[in-house]
């Protein structure tokens, strides 16, 4: 993590803001801060999304490229993710820093996405399927990866879009396949079943979200909750190296559970509305 | 395909001696000391500085009477045509961090900060060719928001020679691909001296002259519109400078 | 050493010839079993034995070996060592976690090198000892815990979280209190407490994208005295309203191992008691 030096008295400070329901950003505790997001902002991928949240800033891009499936699953696509925390956050993520940050977080994304049904990316069962390669760059760190990560992820995957198959011979035990190359000629993915994750730190007696790179170091044990549009949980994660109480935690996933399914539908009007705007929509990238 | 037409035009549809458009922003984080994005055509990067700051790791590195400068190249995983499977650690990336880190130490006033240290942090988010130029401009752009004193700013450009007789300026990933040889230059611009020179593949040297100079023009025209950025980004962020508004 | 070269190698990569056979199942449609009853003639909310030995290993420092059915687990703690390749003071002595499958214990060979899903088990397996281990009594220095699965049949992380607090326990670490751990396997209206492979498979694969039936398996990791839970874990796809019973179940199970626990360690010091008095 960004290395956060706070003293006692700040920590105390932190935990009576938090106590009295003002934080000190002048927040209180069930609210996020403003966050922008954009989507398609880089051509190279065949799906992007930016999102910053305070001083969070994650750019996500989808590549798409076809593999063989895994055998255990011949039915079914492949998707990977693969964090890459950019030392431009914090020098501490210089060369192999940041890796181990980074293999929690996909190890952790990966097992959150496991209801997202991957058959839909199969081309020819045991032959060929999608490979969709989940890349996120992690440019600054300002507390609460998960949330935005996860957002900036249903985005991009909102934005990908697949090229067509428009051919298929099966040429002596290979397949050959003929991929359309009209960049209009594609579908889309279904992320109704991409939840977002929705992380509570407990600080003191109570509990925050989305809690600045601060409140982190405040925090003991944060519950990360990953939420679906329906409300149906699709992983809970335990981060921080204290335990909670069996009531806390209880109240705790339900509490994040509310907050996930708002802000799912939240997410689903930004991007509604974003593409409503059309292609020919200014894009601002990171020159605003 | 010709790298130039008969009518004198690129595959982009741009003039042999015609630079892309570069769009930058000075100060985009706030964590870093100084921050910058730049845009050369469709290649995007951020660059990000750290410090002055105490050296970090071993005392061991830290130098007498200078500063040390630590950079790192490194590529977004999706910022190419085909995914690249690591970010950085390859042999490319390695070679980018070393010419990087000589066009950024020769300007650097390196005398002031003993026993300190300067990172230079550099992040390609698309990549289309002229990675290494956009990657020194963004740097400049970064160490003077970090208000780190440099001698002149340091501006890299590329040229190439179309045809065994055209120079050309600002080389695209697509003629990178079309073959071509590919001169690139980091310069000083203002006292014409040279930082970094590196060459791909060959011409005659009978055109040599006229390559090189017109990566150095290339480099003269990208410091002008460098140095709008930033006074136009100091009018922005404060009234410091009031004689500047006359300029 | 030189290679042999006479030797005809394998080939890289190797499918396990189950997935051809035709009875081999990804999707084991269980028959609706009778309500009350598994195939392995357990109850829904029935633990399979529990088996845990220590000082199993005599070149680490403490060891446990723990077995339920057929999943084996041993897990072996080493001294405190200083941090390697660390610079600065911390303050909080750390656990150093690696959770590995023997190449034999899957239907799937497992590498020597330790892939994503071990990695994330190890995550865990840290996440789930750290709150019950007295960190601040060995700062900057280091207790290596390494947990070998031999035979894997269903709550690999859940056996390994306890079997690797035992053997801290053994190694003598100071600690809070000791973790329990017990998985429990959902799938629609089924529940099964300590899931084998195969009722974990079915918990997992999702029947339809369109169902909204509940289908996970829930990891939850207690400290009895303490009454915390240290690591809880889901991965399935399930409602809110199914947890709340869910835990307290969980908890109650995890209360019923740890008396095993302290059983087992309570023999183990009255075995060295007795040693010493004839010595």
């Amino acid at each position: 993590m960004a290395s956060v030096l706070l003293n006692d008295a700040e920590k105390t400070f932190i935990l009576h803001g938090v106590e009295v329901d003002l934080r000190c950003d002048g927040r209180r505790r069930g609210d996020y801060r403003p966050m922008e997001l954009e989507t398609d902002v880089v051509s190279t991928a065949s799906g992007s999304a930016r999102l910053r949240l305070a001083n969070t800033d994650i750019l996500v891009g989808v590549k798409t490229e076809i593999d063989v499936p895994y055998p255990e699953n011949p039915e079914e696509g492949k998707l990977e993710f693969f964090v890459d925390c950019s030392a431009n956050a914090t020098p501490a993520f210089e060369g192999r820093g940041g890796e181990d940050l980074a293999n929690e977080i996909s190890s952790r994304l990966s097992r959150a996405y496991q209801s997202l049904p991957l058959a839909p990316l199969c081309i020819v069962p045991k032959q060929a399927c999608w490979k969709l390669y989940v890349d996120i760059l992690i440019l600054e760190c300002g507390g609460n990866f998960y949330d935005a990560i996860s957002l900036a992820v249903k985005a991009a995957l909102f934005n990908t879009r697949v090229p067509q198959v428009t051919g298929s011979f099966l040429d002596g035990g290979s397949v050959d396949l003929e991929v359309s190359d009209d960049p209009f000629q594609c579908w889309r993915l279904d992320i109704t079943k991409a939840p977002v994750l929705v992380t509570l730190s407990k600080i003191g007696d109570n509990c925050v979200v989305d809690p600045t790179a601060e409140e982190e170091t405040c925090s003991v044990a944060s519950i990360v909750v990953a939420v679906l549009d329906s409300g149906s949980l699709t992983a809970v994660i335990k981060i921080g190296e204290g335990s909670v109480h069996e009531q806390t935690l209880i109240e705790t996933i339900k509490t994040a559970q509310k907050i996930g399914v708002e802000l799912n539908s939240s997410l689903m009007t930004a991007l509604n509305q974003e593409e409503s705007l059309g292609p020919k929509r200014q894009r601002f990238g990171f020159l605003k | 395909m010709d790298l130039i037409s008969d009518q004198g035009l690129r595959v982009d549809g741009r003039r042999a001696g015609e630079l892309r458009r570069i769009r930058c922003k000075l100060g985009v984080y706030d964590q870093p000391d100084g921050s910058a994005y730049l845009e050369q055509g469709h290649t995007k990067v951020l660059a990000a500085v750290y410090g002055p700051h105490q050296i970090r790791g071993s005392r061991t590195k830290a130098l007498q009477d200078s500063v040390v400068i630590n950079c790192q190249y490194s590529m977004a995983t999706f910022s190419t045509g085909e995914r690249k499977k690591r970010p950085r650690g390859d042999r490319r990336s390695t070679e980018m961090t070393m010419l990087l880190k000589q066009a950024v130490s020769a300007v650097i006033k390196a005398e002031l900060y003993p026993r300190s240290q300067i990172d230079v942090f550099l992040e390609v988010l698309q990549a289309d060719g002229g990675n290494y130029c956009a990657c020194v401009n963004a740097a400049t752009l970064a160490l003077i928001d970090a208000g780190i004193p440099l001698r002149e700013y340091v501006v890299a450009c590329t040229a190439s020679l179309a045809n065994g007789k055209v120079p050309l300026v600002d080389i695209s990933h697509l003629e990178e691909t079309m073959g071509g040889p590919n001169l690139t230059v980091a310069a000083l611009p203002l006292s014409g001296q040279i930082a970094v020179m590196e060459m791909s593949q060959r011409f005659h040297i009978d055109h040599l002259e006229e390559v090189t100079q017109l990566a150095l023009q290339g480099c003269r025209d990208i410091y002008k519109i460098l140095d709008k950025a930033v006074k136009e980004h100091l009018l922005e962020t404060g009234d410091f400078f009031p004689q500047l508004e006359s300029n | 050493m030189p290679s042999d070269s006479k030797r005809i190698t394998g080939p890289e990569t190797t499918i396990p010839y189950h997935y051809y056979l035709s009875d081999f199942s990804r999707k084991p449609d269980f028959k609706d079993p009778k309500v009350g009853e598994r195939k392995n003639g357990r109850l829904p909310n029935e633990h399979r034995p529990v088996f845990l030995k220590t000082g199993v290993n005599s070149q680490a420092k403490g060891s446990a070996y723990l077995e339920y059915e057929n999943t084996k687990v041993i897990c072996s703690v080493f001294d405190p060592r200083e941090i390697p390749n660390k610079n600065e003071f911390s303050p909080m002595g750390e656990l150093y976690c690696e959770f590995k499958f023997a190449p034999f214990s899957c239907i799937k060979r497992r590498g020597h090198i330790r892939d994503a899903e071990e990695k994330e088990l190890s995550f865990s397996l840290r996440r789930a000892l750290e709150p019950a281990v007295c960190r601040h009594e060995f700062p900057n220095f280091q207790v290596d815990i390494y947990v070998y699965i031999l035979d894997s049949d269903g709550s690999d992380l859940a056996a390994a979280i306890t079997c690797a607090s035992l053997a801290l326990a053994d190694a003598s670490v100071p600690m809070y209190d000791l973790v329990t751990a017990v998985s429990v396997g959902i799938c629609r209206h089924l529940q099964f407490v300590d899931p084998t492979n195969e009722e974990e498979q079915l918990c997992k694969k999702t029947a339809s994208a369109e169902s909204i039936d509940p289908q996970a398996v829930i990891t939850l990791t207690y400290m009895s005295t303490l009454e915390q839970v240290s690591e809880f874990t889901i991965s399935g796809t399930i409602g809110v309203c199914h947890l709340e019973d869910k835990i307290p179940a969980l908890i109650k199970h995890c209360n019923a191992i740890y008396p095993l626990l302290q059983q087992c360690l309570i023999k183990n010091v009255k075995k060295s008691l007795g040693k010493k008095k004839y010595s």
